[in-house]
């Protein structure tokens, strides 16, 4: 999330920057080993991205296409690996609990993010303090050793299921129960609303005062400056969260590894996406059908970002569409 | 530190600097993130200017095994102060996922704990040496094994591993909950009374009797064999659908009756096992497993026979752990002549105890004299296991047994967590086994 705070803030001026400097150097001499040095400084970077990432990128769209086992020679298939998931019961469970929990995780932790952010946006005193605070989950909440500690949480007799108990209705440790365990993940990337959260708190501090005093003026209340100023003034922001959160949660795997002990399960209940693509290729030594599944995962991400992309038209206000 | 500014409330990001260009950079560049799959192996040489070489040592265990390892390679670096043994261990899971990596990367350890399980598997894909021809040089001897323990590491006249311990598949048992019950099993008990103990053992003391016995693939092996078949042939299921139907379903109904764990409960006391977590009172396990579960549980655990369907016949075998070599060794005769120490010195064996199995070669069965009542018990169990003459032979599994075996646990598992018929649990299992036999 860091990188995309990063990109939001910097990409726009940068680039920018950047053509009008290209423009003006045009035909200037020179300019070729200024070139030359700015890719001598960039190459570190390019050499990593050849070898780490376009290279087994390339590698793995080869291997969807074959039945590879890690040691004998990949066996050109054709589209049998594709064809072969829609048939695995499997596959399709992993799809189910994916779907589930991006549908479910991401709305939870975005609304949870801008009701925050609204309350913070108000000055009071130690608001660095609280800002802070509610961040911090962000940016412990992906490692391994909070993992952990959810998985203690959800125990049978743990703080959750003795408080459950205490309200009245047991249904004892979340983390061996195939209908509980997929809303302990959920609970866990909820958690984790710092980011967007400050995201947010950028985009309502731009929002212009004046519109709110003249709303008021006019006699709207707080739910309908909400509704007509607020809302549509972070649109962009509100997209952004939305795209960036979704396509982050497609990505889910330490927390439900972690959480189930590794067998993302119980009885296939954590087991997503990648958790699955994780055990075909490493347990099972199926690296073709893990590189299609692979694959089938950009192209669904691809898909949904692409829906989302389309949306925005209908929702989302851009300042430059009034000017 | 950016995050930070706009935490002190700079309102640097925002609506006016945020366009459509933007976003569709950063939606792309996080697409780009999108983890694909890829693996790497980096080749590893070893060996240095002065002669002295360096081979690599990995084994699956816990803590106390490693420091018993450490020890006797102390030894061993001491009598041939030319070769330096590197090691490391995970647990079981994690050390076949990252030899998997490792070895299809071309750099498998050079010497690694094996099972018979995964001799064909590795065999058929050329990773594992054949140490015949280091036996015919002498740097490695065959003799002074315990009768027909080597056995074991052969697939089609090659020797492929080399046993350091053998073991027998038996119930482990927490001694504390079936005294107080008052039940007591016997040498050639049956199933039924067996069914019947975990429900006296449940009334009594109200922890279930069994840990899930229905998902343990080598106690089915078991049961297979005492009624004339099992659990694998040569290349395939040495059982069909219905036989695995009816397995299932009974332990099905034993789950629902509170007789054995329930799975929720298995699952939570991951990694540890629900039988030293004190959620059941006994566990079809390798015999050697009590020296882990007496370290890791509060109880007493002992050894007790495998139920019987003709009051005789339990079908167990000898199995055991072995070292074998990688192929792509570049030190054969390093590699050999480490194997040769780790199973043959008497001090080794006096070190590592029955923490892998009874010890293989007479050298260290005659070495280590069990002191302390688990490992006496172990030894005992064996003792009287094979005087009972029950013991049959057992042939390394097909490719693929590894991956089966998990498979079995996994969807035994989840039919007791009431979230698929039976019947759908068994084809899953066939159309898995299918797969895996294929890889």
């Amino acid at each position: 999330m860091g990188n995309a705070v990063t990109l939001v803030k910097d990409s726009v001026p940068a680039t920018r920057g950047a053509r009008r400097a290209a423009t003006a150097r045009t035909g200037r001499p020179g300019r070729r080993r200024e070139n030359l040095a700015g890719y001598l400084f960039m190459s570190p970077w390019i050499a990593g991205f050849l070898l780490l990432t376009a290279g087994p990128m390339i590698a793995s769209l080869y291997f969807a296409f074959t039945d590879y086992n890690l040691f004998t020679s990949p066996k050109w298939v054709g589209l049998d690996n594709f064809t072969k998931m829609f048939d695995d019961p499997r596959w399709q469970k992993s799809v189910e609990v994916t779907a589930k929990y991006v549908v479910i995780g991401t709305p939870l932790k975005l609304l949870l993010a801008l009701g925050v952010a609204l309350l913070l946006a108000q000055s009071r005193r130690g608001q660095a303090f609280y800002r802070a605070a509610f961040y911090a989950p962000s940016l412990i909440g992906a490692s391994v050793s909070v993992g952990f500690v959810w998985r203690s949480l959800f125990s049978d007799g743990a703080v959750v299921d003795r408080t459950q108990t205490f309200l009245g209705f047991h249904v004892g440790g979340w983390v061996g129960n195939a209908d509980w365990v997929m809303y302990s993940l959920v609970a866990l990337t909820v958690w984790q609303f710092g980011a967007p959260m400050v995201i947010f708190l950028a985009g309502l501090k731009q929002v212009p005062r004046e519109l709110y005093e003249a709303a008021e003026m006019d006699g709207a209340g707080p739910f309908r400056r909400f509704w007509n100023i607020t809302l549509p003034m972070i649109s962009p922001v509100l997209f952004f969260n939305v795209l960036l959160e979704t396509i982050h949660s497609f990505q889910i795997f330490g927390s439900a590894y972690v959480v189930s002990n590794t067998a993302c399960g119980p009885a296939d209940a954590t087991l997503v996406y990648t958790c699955y693509l994780y055990q075909q290729g490493f347990k099972n030594a199926q690296m073709g059908f893990a590189s299609a599944m692979a694959w089938m995962l950009l192209l669904a991400v691809a898909l949904v970002t692409a829906v989302l992309f389309w949306s925005q038209k209908k929702w989302v206000h851009y300042e430059e569409d009034a000017r | 530190m950016r995050v930070a500014e706009m935490l002190r409330g700079g309102p640097t990001v925002g609506t006016r600097n945020l366009d459509r260009r933007t976003i569709l950079k950063a939606a792309g560049a996080s697409a780009a993130t999108l983890g694909l799959a890829a693996t790497t192996g980096c080749g590893g040489g070893s060996g240095s200017g002065n002669g002295t070489v360096t081979i690599r040592y990995s084994w699956w265990g816990a803590e106390e095994r490693a420091k018993k390892i450490n020890q006797s390679i102390a030894l061993f670096e001491q009598k041939y102060p030319k070769i330096k043994v590197k090691t490391d261990f995970q647990t079981y899971d994690s050390f076949w996922e990252k030899f998997q990596t490792q070895a299809a990367g071309g750099n498998p350890p050079d010497v690694f704990q094996n099972a018979v399980t995964f001799l064909r598997k590795y065999d058929k894909r050329g990773i594992l040496l054949d140490l015949k021809p280091q036996v015919e040089a002498g740097n490695l001897s065959l003799d002074h094994f315990r009768a027909g323990v080597t056995k074991v590491g052969e697939v089609d006249g090659k020797q492929l591993g080399i046993p350091v311990g053998s073991n027998t598949m038996s119930l482990v048992i927490d001694k504390k909950l079936f005294r107080k019950a008052g039940v007591e099993p016997r040498p050639g008990w049956t199933w039924d009374e067996y069914f019947k103990a975990l429900k006296t053992i449940r009334d009594k003391t109200r922890v279930p009797g069994d840990t899930g016995y229905f998902t343990i693939m080598y106690l089915y092996d078991l049961y297979l064999r005492q009624n004339g078949k099992a659990f694998f042939t040569d290349d395939g299921l040495g059982f069909d659908q219905a036989d695995l139907t009816e397995w299932w379903t009974d332990g099905l109904g034993r789950v629902r009756a509170g007789v054995v764990t329930d799975p929720k409960t298995v699952q939570q006391d991951k990694p540890k096992s629900s039988l030293s977590a004190g959620h059941g009172a006994s566990e079809f396990t390798w015999d050697n497993f009590t020296v882990r579960y007496s370290a890791e549980g509060d109880s007493e655990y002992g050894l007790a026979p495998i139920p019987t369907t003709d009051g005789k016949h339990t079908g167990q075998y000898l199995a055991s752990l072995m070292l074998s070599a990688s192929a792509r060794t570049s030190h054969p005769k390093e590699v050999a002549q480490f194997i040769d120490f780790m199973v043959h010195d008497p001090r080794v064996g006096t070190i590592m105890g029955y923490d892998r199995g009874i010890l293989t070669s007479n050298e260290q069965f005659a070495a280590y004299k069990p002191a302390d009542a688990v490992n006496k018990e172990i030894a005992q169990y064996e003792e009287d296991t094979a005087k009972a003459g029950v013991l049959g032979a057992i042939t390394p599994h097909p490719s693929g047994a590894d991956t089966i075996e998990a498979a079995f646990m996994r969807i035994g598992g989840d039919l007791g967590q009431g979230k698929s018929k039976v019947s759908d649990a068994v084809k899953q299992f066939f159309t898995e086994a299918e797969a895996a036999f294929q890889a």
